[in-house]
């Protein structure tokens, strides 16, 4: 225990509740405390729904904000602003004439020995942009009242997508919270900043530089900077997406090299640049350094920014104050444990209301001309961990400035909350790898699909089976159908297929576990593309499929059911911009392959045997019903194949998705691609009016298809290749 | 002396290359006792945008990008330098070692040289090995010029047996490279005792003067040592390959913590298949 008792947040040292929290207390009240804890676990649900790349939030989110006085806000205010001043000018003077090191006020061998000092960012003149525009303090209020700085942030921000999103979900979740008194917007404030960042920009690109799917681990936190992309309407990208020309940053999208004015920087400066320090292109963005110091592009901080964070620097920097500022520091350094030190707030726990120690975590921008601070922030529940770590931050929660002046309710998750979408979004501007992603997990869903009915249709005939010539031909074609889909080996395909057989290739391969494997991968890769609605509806139906495994057979309508939902939520939540264009032509083109290859064996026979093969194809075109209804369960050759191949009609014949496909590159301005679909679906419509001779012109178009698809690949996505770094290895030989 | 310098460093590459950009440090840098009479780098093909900048070290590095598909890379350095280093004082007058280790750290132009860099850690068997030539109280040049002749007798100078990411404790145990590995030992030797010492890449006059043996590392790039002997003498340079003083056959063109600061040539391409390199070096004194 510390020799004064840390205060509380809420209750006052004579045991009343504070006049600022009592409308905030009462609407809780209202609320009760088992609904409290049902809002707290669906505001973690939500939370947990907007992550992207499948990364699940490791905090813990709760529900209740914590309360800073207009008066408490305009002391940090002052306070933060001093100190976010006082870091820049540091910065700009160790990356540049390093008077304070000649002079003595830092220790040159701890300022230059340490990992952080970027040696390939020190330069003779400054940059073009201050090294530091975006500003964190983490803060606990003393046991006497006044509040204490714990730790700065200079290098990756780190909670401010969380600080801009959070109230917005939160008052979703718990509504009458955000009755009980006003609070300051967070809105005016993100404006500006996106004013700001957009008109820096001059009319190139700004995004958030995160990792992306393959690599999270090196972005400290991924989901904060797809939701900061989200709340500020930029771009999410990672290094791949980036290329250098003449010495400025592209990023590869579908209508080519779009130039890059400023990154968010959510990767740590360290080894950002191989060109300069060596190492795998691929792990950085070669020529990102000198493309700052020519003034090209601009980062969010500065790469080597994090200097001033350094544990071995902290005891330098409150003398800096005078000789930097001329002031005094406004904010004092805490000192002492700080977990016994700080007030406590109330956090809901199961139930009931915690008090744990609290974190305040405040953010500041610069604006070009001078400092802002968001009125909010985050404030964070503390714990003790063992003496040599420290502390660690447990639960997550809002931070209200309270305003009498605003109005007094704002209201839930409001359209005036969605933020500005930029140009930027526009189809043409989708990265490579985006569409990449989308169009692959078209295909695999339909791949999925397929697998399932071709499976549904398979079980119960290979088990039922009589040795009738009929229904061993039907079992031959099935077996090869199923061979062709990857589904059975080749050698089982040649002799007569059992059930038994098809269930134990089933058991041992487990095919079906595989392909659903794949969509939830390329689900996550494509997650930041799927609006989060979209994305939970998605992944719930994803858990219920897997959870239906592993008993492949037991799960197949399991695997329709996800299908079907994925098709609806595609159709039906999605813009027709350009993701849903590839998401799109991936299914088509997957769905027009496997048809046609179906087909290919199904009707290889004279006319006279054509019947058993008509039967199964109509059934995996799912087409059993329209047809019986059209032509009264009658299977002759005609209207088979004019059903299957050329009816513009069907969703499921060949013609219905080259128009659709046609139509998708159409979009896209792919005006070869769409000839070719169009002599496709004419060749289809041809193929219909024949009985004899099928098989090859059947396996020809898959092929065609095949190429098609190729060439969409090579058009969008394959922009460039991977780069490589020049070997030293003989060079080396040069140095002796 | 004044020298004519020719450095051309040709890539050749089985297929075309499409993008490339390279930073280099191939522009020979001023320093007391050395002056850049003219220095040309010229790049073929010609590059799209060529930056040259001046980096933290105060070396010179140039940052080019080639967009147009080219099967051969090539960087051409031609300048005239005028090297003049007068001889540092006799040992006896230079300062202990203890005292300059002191002052190194406080140095902000110095203290990063004392300091561990990646290729040149000392470990505790460079720092015994290195504690030998200077006992307490010896002045810092008699230590630095027994040390230099003994890296040099110690090691075999072997080329092929080591790449530039071989590590000064690794040259300890082996005992053989070429002269950046003896400069990584000896750097690492000085680092054990906290002493500033430098990497140096540059040259080394093609044939030696009249009557005297041919040196190692001619006819190529070269690397050697750099120490400080305190703010009044400043930096004197060692060649541990060769057991030289450094006085006039070398000439330098930049400097670091170690290889890695001053890498000549470092690039990042697309295409090129498998490739071949070929460095030809020539550094003449023009007769006057």
């Amino acid at each position: 225990m510390s020799a004064v008792a840390s205060c509380d947040e809420m209750i006052d040292r004579s045991g009343r509740v504070r006049g600022h929290w009592a409308p905030l207390l009462e609407a809780v009240r209202d609320v009760g405390h088992e609904e409290l804890a049902r809002r707290a676990a669906a505001l973690n649900r939500q939370m947990r729904l907007a992550a992207p790349f499948g990364a699940a939030p490791t905090r813990h989110y709760d529900p209740l904000p914590a309360l800073l006085t207009p008066f408490e806000f305009s002391g940090l205010e002052a306070g933060l602003l001093q100190r976010a001043q006082l870091l820049s000018a540091a910065l700009q003077d160790l990356y540049g004439p390093q008077t304070l090191l000649r002079d003595g006020s830092l220790p040159p061998a701890l300022v230059l020995g340490n990992p952080h000092f970027l040696r390939s960012l020190h330069t003779q003149t400054p940059l073009n942009f201050p090294r530091l525009s975006l500003y964190a303090a983490d803060l606990i209020r003393g046991p006497d009242g006044h509040f204490q700085v714990l730790r700065d942030h200079t290098g990756v921000i780190p909670g401010l997508g969380h600080a801009l999103s959070l109230r917005r979900i939160a008052s979703g979740t718990v509504p009458e919270l955000f009755r009980a008194g006003g609070l300051r917007s967070l809105r005016p404030v993100r404006e500006m900043l996106v004013d700001n960042l957009q008109r820096a920009a001059q009319g190139g690109l700004v995004a958030v530089l995160s990792a992306g799917a393959a690599n999270p681990a090196l972005a400290p936190d991924a989901m904060d900077d797809a939701l900061l992309a989200r709340a500020l309407g930029v771009l999410l990208i990672e290094p791949g997406d980036l290329a250098t020309r003449n010495g400025g940053l592209h990023m590869k999208t579908l209508s080519g090299l779009l130039p890059v004015a400023s990154l968010i920087r959510g990767l740590p400066g360290i080894d950002l640049d191989p060109l300069e320090q060596g190492g795998r292109p691929g792990a950085g963005i070669p020529g990102a350094f000198g493309a700052i110091r020519s003034g090209a592009l601009k980062m969010l901080n500065a790469p080597g920014s994090a200097l001033m964070e350094a544990a071995e620097l902290a005891g330098y920097i409150e003398p800096l104050f005078q000789r930097l500022l001329g002031a005094a520091p406004l904010l004092a350094k805490a000192s002492g444990d700080p977990v016994a030190s700080a007030s406590r707030a109330p956090f809901v726990s199961g139930t009931s209301l915690v008090s744990p120690p609290i974190l305040f975590r405040l953010y500041a921008w610069h604006d070009g001309n001078t400092w802002q601070v968001l009125p909010g922030g985050l404030g964070f529940g503390l714990e003790q961990t063992n003496a040599a770590q420290g502390i660690i931050l447990t639960g997550m929660k809002d931070l209200w400035v309270l305003d009498a002046d605003e109005p007094h309710i704002i209201s839930g998750a409001a359209q005036s909350d969605v933020p500005r979408r930029t140009q930027f979004l526009a189809a043409a501007h989708l990265p490579s790898r985006v569409a990449d992603n989308l169009f692959w997990l078209g295909r695999s869903v339909e791949r999925l699909e397929a697998a399932a009915r071709l499976l549904m249709l398979a079980l119960p005939r290979l088990e039922s089976g009589t040795s009738l010539p009929r229904d061993l031909a039907e079992r031959a074609l099935i077996a090869k159908c199923l061979a062709q889909a990857g589904l059975l080996p080749a050698d089982l395909a040649g002799g007569a297929l059992s059930g038994r057989q098809l269930r134990g290739a089933l058991a041992r391969r487990k095919p079906v576990t595989g392909q659903l494997k794949e969509v939830a991968r390329l689900v996550n890769a494509a997650s930041e593309r799927l609006s989060p609605s979209m994305l939970a509806t998605v992944r719930f139906a994803l858990n219920q499929a897997t959870e239906s495994l592993p008993n492949e057979e037991l799960a197949l309508p399991a695997m329709l059911s996800f299908a079907a939902t994925f098709a609806g939520i595609a159709a039906e939540n999605m813009s027709r911009d350009g993701g849903w264009l590839f998401l799109e032509m991936g299914r088509r083109l997957e769905r027009a392959e496997t048809l046609a290859e179906n087909l290919a064996i199904l009707l290889n026979a004279p006319p006279e045997r054509l019947e058993p093969g008509m039967a199964l194809g109509i059934e995996l075109a799912d087409s059993v019903l329209s047809y019986d209804l059209r032509h009264a369960g009658i299977l002759a050759p005609g209207p088979v194949l004019s059903m299957l191949l050329a009816d513009s009609g069907n969703p499921r014949s060949l013609a219905y998705q080259f128009i659709v496909l046609r139509s998708c590159l159409q979009h896209l301005g792919a005006e070869d691609d769409a000839e070719s679909l169009k002599q496709l679906q004419q060749e289809a419509v041809n193929l219909s009016g024949e009985t004899i001779g099928l098989a090859k012109p059947l396996a020809a178009i898959a092929a065609r298809l095949r190429l098609i698809s190729d060439h969409v690949h090579r058009r969008f996505f394959s922009l460039l290749p991977e780069a490589h770094q020049l070997e030293d290895e003989l060079e080396l030989e040069a140095a002796q | 002396m004044i020298y004519r310098l020719h450095h051309t460093t040709t890539y050749d590459y089985a297929e075309p290359v499409v993008l490339g950009t390279h930073f280099m440090h191939l522009l020979p840098r001023a320093r007391p006792g050395q002056f850049i009479r003219e220095a040309m780098l010229s790049v073929s093909p010609q590059p799209e945008t060529r930056r040259d900048e001046t980096d933290h070290f105060g070396n010179i590095t140039t940052t080019i990008s080639l967009t147009a598909p080219h099967r051969q890379f090539s960087v051409a350095l031609s300048a005239t330098i005028e090297v003049e280093q007068p001889p540092p004082p006799p040992p006896a007058q230079t300062p202990r070692w203890e005292a300059i280790a002191l002052w190194g750290l406080k140095d902000p132009d110095v203290a990063e040289f004392c300091l561990p860099s990646a290729l040149a850690k000392p470990n505790g068997e460079i720092a015994d090995y290195t504690a030998l030539s200077f006992p307490p109280g010896r002045t810092i040049l008699a230590g630095l010029l027994e040390l230099n002749l003994r890296i040099w007798t110690d090691m075999t100078y072997t080329p092929g047996v080591t790449n530039n990411s071989t590590t000064a404790a690794h040259v300890f145990k082996t005992r053989a490279g070429v002269c950046q590995d003896y400069a990584h030992f000896m750097l690492a030797c000085l680092r054990a005792l906290g002493l500033p010492g430098r990497y140096v890449s540059g040259y080394l006059r093609t044939s030696p003067p009249a009557g005297q043996i041919k040196r190692r590392g001619a006819d190529q790039s070269h690397a050697w040592v750099s120490a400080w002997l305190g703010p009044e003498i400043g930096w004197v340079d060692f060649d541990p390959t060769n057991n030289l003083l450094v006085s006039d056959e070398h000439v330098t063109l930049a400097w670091g913590r170690n290889f890695q600061d001053v890498s000549p040539l470092r690039g990042i391409i697309l295409g090129g298949g498998r490739h071949s390199l070929r460095v030809n070096v020539d550094l003449d004194p023009v007769l006057t």
